[in-house]
């Protein structure tokens, strides 16, 4: 089976990791589990304060979402935690169906969830 | 509620797709069904909703029904009406009680990282049955206007 292209992009901002998808649809079952390894990864790492922007995204499924609070379990029990932004309205829609906008900060912009991790804007 | 059998009847004929169990295979019916909504003018919501439910019951069909047992196939069959559109999924698998899937959205189930796919399909359709102890689902969404 071939490798999964890396599904995200990552920057370092202050310490806080901002990680951008490449993809409009996390759909292929590679890339999403290549996309919760890298998160997990980030994890392993006591603190770490991560800020996933969702920009572009147009469609998700659950598997995504349980591979999120997978995530932000994993995190949260190192004293990290990742926060949200950048969610298109319908995916949006599908965190408050299941109620895991109560799991995640969610920020409409990436910078200001960024900010909110330095002291600034509050979501 | 029981699922009807899908047969073809006044309102339409069904497409009927009998699929391996190889996740990759999900695109096909479902790129299908979202070019016959878009050709009779359904909305965007209308398509993110019966994409996502789609997906979220050929997925259980083939990673919780058939395991991701090679030797396994999901049947699907679906058709897409000026007024609804209609999906039937059944798998070959053990089966499950549907009744008895956790509500994920309870307190102590929202850090669990399971059980979201059955009540996305019963939020964004109108209609979902179940049937053959768990291993057929049936599934309508209604236009609206």
């Amino acid at each position: 089976m071939p490798e999964a292209e890396n599904p995200i992009h990552m920057a370092d901002r202050e310490g806080v990791k901002l990680v951008h998808l490449k993809a409009s649809a996390l759909l292929d079952e590679q890339e999403v589990e290549a996309l919760g390894q890298a998160l997990l990864d980030l994890a392993e790492i006591p603190g770490q304060r991560v800020v996933l922007s969702f920009l572009g995204v147009t469609h998700i499924t659950s598997v995504v979402l349980n591979k999120l609070v997978l995530v932000q379990r994993r995190l949260q029990e190192s004293g990290g935690e990742m926060r949200l932004a950048d969610i298109d309205p319908h995916v949006y829609e599908m965190f408050t169906i299941t109620r895991l906008d109560r799991n995640f900060r969610i920020f409409e912009r990436d910078e200001e969830a960024v900010a909110s991790f330095l002291g600034g804007a509050e979501g | 509620m029981s699922p009807k059998a899908p047969q073809t009847d006044s309102a339409g004929p069904w497409i009927r797709k009998v699929l391996p169990t190889e996740l990759e295979r999900i695109r096909e019916p479902e790129h299908e069904v979202l070019a016959r909504m878009r050709d009779l003018g359904y909305d965007e919501d209308h398509r993110f909703a019966v994409r996502l439910a789609l997906e979220e019951a050929l997925v259980n069909a083939m990673k919780h029904g058939n395991k991701m047992d090679p030797s396994r196939r999901v049947r699907v069959e679906y058709r897409v009406l000026p007024a609804q559109v209609e999906i039937h999924v059944a798998d070959e698998g053990e089966g499950f009680d549907p009744g008895r899937v956790p509500d994920p959205t309870c307190d102590e189930n929202l850090s669990k990282p399971c059980g979201r796919g059955i009540m996305l399909m019963r939020c964004y359709m109108d209609e979902v049955a179940y049937a053959g102890n768990g291993r057929e689902v049936h599934m309508v969404k209604y236009r609206r206007t």
